[in-house]
């Protein structure tokens, strides 16, 4: 069976094997002992809250509790940018009109900003193809929904998620290679490392502070901003279902899309329910396993934070789950849970 | 032979006659006879004012031949650049980028739109018959409004620019407009240049081009192959030019990316190297049989007239004898002073 939960100091040596797994792309998540020893460390202060909020990196796995194995990884940042810049593209409108003329010329542009500095990241979720099947990919993905809706107080109000931008069959960006390599004069790749190092400063050094209008990048840049790598695309559409959407933010390497949304407006925040373990509501029970539909369960201990995907249907405030869920939520009956259908409701408000 | 002198009402038609031959790469004469007209009655009045500050004055020049008396050419030079506005060009901008941490340094060329060259003085509308065979009238022609400069220093700014025209094919399309104009105005080269006139100083240029550097490596090929680079018909006038002292690194059209030369007076020659001689009647015969092409010029406002003749070196003496013929197209006699500059 599968939990997602906290990471803790002993998934160190499987971290590594899985960051071995995902290849270019990730800025986060480098097969790189180091800093992924480093980032464990914040992670585990960051449960045991005993660093500021704004440092905070939780990070969360999801286990195959029959081999023990690592099938996935994902991660939810305090904050971002507050100790080096965070750099986004911000696409604007500028107008060139002249009435004598008779011209209306609507440019798009790029603007370097830092806008989204102090918001919560959604990042570093990889799911190990062997796993990629059923509903793994969701109840990773929508595993930190949950864990927000149950400490809304430990995150900002702005959330975002970056994904991974367009990438040519070859791996090359075609964005990249139309605006970036003119003023890094390196591989995308190696600006990727470097930036992953965090070693971002010379963004600020190399990157054209002015506007860019749009129209001036080759057509294969310009039909690529905000596009997300085909690989992304599904998690893309998981984000939006919880209430992300495009605002027209991208990567200023890639281009792929920022997704943004406030935290209260999140489906979890609205949707997601607490609930008593009690075995005598279990839908048999009631007669109406019919009802029964996918649910995220989560316990409600931010130290030991754990979550599975049921088939469940609570109803009064109680919910039945069986002794090895119970197990792997550590859970006990007449405990607390949180409850979230994992797909959104056809007719949320009927 | 052949003088240089100011237009007259008279001129009109054979400017018309002039105008009437297609020219490539020339976008900026006046066509019809209204315009001509026009331009025509602007330098008569630009003459004949009293100038404290150079402003909208617009001095149109012709080359004539003593032969016959016919047009050969025309050339003008504006007071004051985007006097009823602002000239526009693009500056040159070489942006330094250095990373430590990476230990990079290289260097990112940018275009800015910017004003610089307004006030400068503006030479335009150079243009002589049968350009391929033309010689010394050519040098006269091109150099005569600075001389009338010299002459009458208080008509002009310190600083002087000439825009030539950019690379153009053989349908007037221009590979720097297409990357750059054209999507702001969103039409053709010739079509923009015939609706703004030639001008650089229209409000309509702050509405519609870029105000933001324009990163040169962005552009395509063709169009950073053009930047900088003269139309074939600009050659002459661009070799005549730099002779003279002008420079042409530091800015270009916002339209077709064709050179903008400029150079501060005190770089010109015809500034830094005219002599003032008084006039005696009758050549001179020559001594060291080393000759010397001068072109000279003298008289104030519409009686300035500037010709070419050929003599001893003018460094060693204080007069120049000039032959009757000289004396009567520049309206001088003896006694008389004119400047003369090597050409």
């Amino acid at each position: 069976m599968l939990v997602v939960r906290a990471i803790n100091a002993s998934d160190l040596d499987a971290l590594y094997g899985l960051a071995s797994q995902v290849g270019t792309g990730m800025t986060t998540l480098k097969p790189d002992m180091k800093m992924l020893g480093d980032r464990l460390a914040i992670a585990c202060a960051s449960f045991a809250e005993t660093i500021a909020p704004e440092k905070r990196d939780y990070m969360f796995v999801m286990e195959d509790t029959e081999t023990g194995r690592l099938a996935g990884v994902c991660a939810i940042k305090g904050a971002v940018g507050l100790e080096e810049p965070f750099y986004n593209y911000r696409i604007g409108t500028l107008v060139h009109s002249s009435r004598e003329l008779d011209v209306f010329t609507r440019m798009e542009t790029l603007y370097l900003s830092n806008d989204l500095t102090g918001s919560t990241e959604l990042c570093s979720l990889f799911l190990h193809p062997d796993y990629r099947s059923g509903n793994n990919g969701k109840l990773l993905s929508k595993s930190r929904f949950l864990f927000i809706a149950q400490f809304p107080h430990l995150f900002t109000e702005k959330l975002i998620a970056e994904m991974r931008g367009y990438q040519a069959p070859d791996g090359s960006s075609p964005f990249y290679e139309g605006l970036g390599r003119h003023f890094f004069k390196m591989d995308f790749h190696h600006v990727d490392d470097l930036t992953s190092l965090g070693k971002k400063s010379f963004i600020a050094e190399l990157m054209p502070r002015q506007p860019m209008y749009v129209a001036y990048l080759p057509d294969e840049a310009q039909e690529v901003i905000g596009k997300v790598h085909l690989s992304t695309a599904p998690a893309r559409r998981l984000l939006e279902q919880e209430g992300l959407h495009f605002e027209g933010y991208v990567d200023i390497f890639d281009a792929g899309p920022v997704l943004q949304a406030r935290v209260s407006e999140l489906r979890a925040m609205r949707d997601s329910m607490p609930a008593v373990l009690d075995a005598g509501a279990a839908p048999e029970a009631c007669g109406d396993a019919a009802q029964a539909e996918p649910y995220l369960v989560s316990n409600t201990d931010l130290k030991d934070f754990r979550m599975i995907v049921t088939s469940a249907n609570p109803h009064s405030g109680k919910l039945a789950l069986d002794d090895d869920e119970l197990h792997l939520l550590r859970c006990h009956q007449g405990d607390t849970v949180r409850t979230l259908s994992l797909n959104p409701r056809k007719h949320p408000h009927v | 032979m052949y003088v240089v002198r100011p237009v007259e009402i008279a001129d009109i038609a054979a400017l018309e006659a002039l105008a009437a031959v297609t020219m490539p790469g020339v976008h900026t004469l006046p066509k019809t006879r209204e315009k001509i007209a026009a331009s025509v009655e602007r330098s008569i009045a630009s003459f004949a004012a009293h100038v404290d500050i150079p402003s909208e004055e617009s001095y149109l020049f012709v080359l004539e031949s003593l032969l016959d008396k016919s047009i050969a050419g025309t050339a003008a030079i504006f007071a004051s650049a985007g006097s009823n506005g602002t000239y526009f060009s693009f500056r040159n901008d070489v942006i330094q980028q250095v990373s430590r941490d990476l230990n990079i340094s290289h260097s990112v060329h940018a275009l800015t739109l910017c004003s610089e060259l307004t006030a400068y003085s503006q030479l335009s509308g150079f243009y002589v018959r049968n350009m391929e065979q033309a010689g010394l009238e050519a040098a006269l022609l091109s150099r005569a409004r600075l001389l009338f400069a010299v002459l009458a220093p208080h008509r002009f700014g310190d600083r002087f620019f000439v825009p030539l025209a950019g690379i153009t094919d053989a349908n007037g399309q221009s590979p720097f407009w297409d990357a750059l104009g054209r999507k702001f105005f969103q039409m053709d080269f010739l079509d923009a240049e015939k609706v703004i006139g030639g001008a650089r100083n229209r409000t309509l240029i702050v509405e519609l081009m870029p105000h933001y550097p324009v990163y040169v490596p962005l552009l395509p090929g063709d169009a950073q192959a053009a930047m900088g680079q003269i139309h074939p018909s600009g050659e002459l006038a661009f070799n005549l030019l730099t002779e003279e002292g002008f420079e042409a690194d530091d800015y270009i059209d916002i339209f077709d990316g064709g050179p903008i030369l400029q150079a501060h007076k005190h770089a010109l020659r015809s500034f830094t190297g005219s002599l003032t001689r008084r006039v005696v009647a009758g050549v001179t015969p020559s001594r060291t049989g080393l000759k010397v092409h001068y072109a000279i010029a003298s008289g104030a406002e519409r009686n300035f007239r500037a010709v070419t003749f050929t003599c001893d070196a003018l460094e060693a003496q204080d007069t120049v004898g000039l032959p009757p013929e000289l004396l009567e197209a520049l309206a001088v006699a003896e006694g008389d002073s004119v400047i003369c500059v090597r050409i």
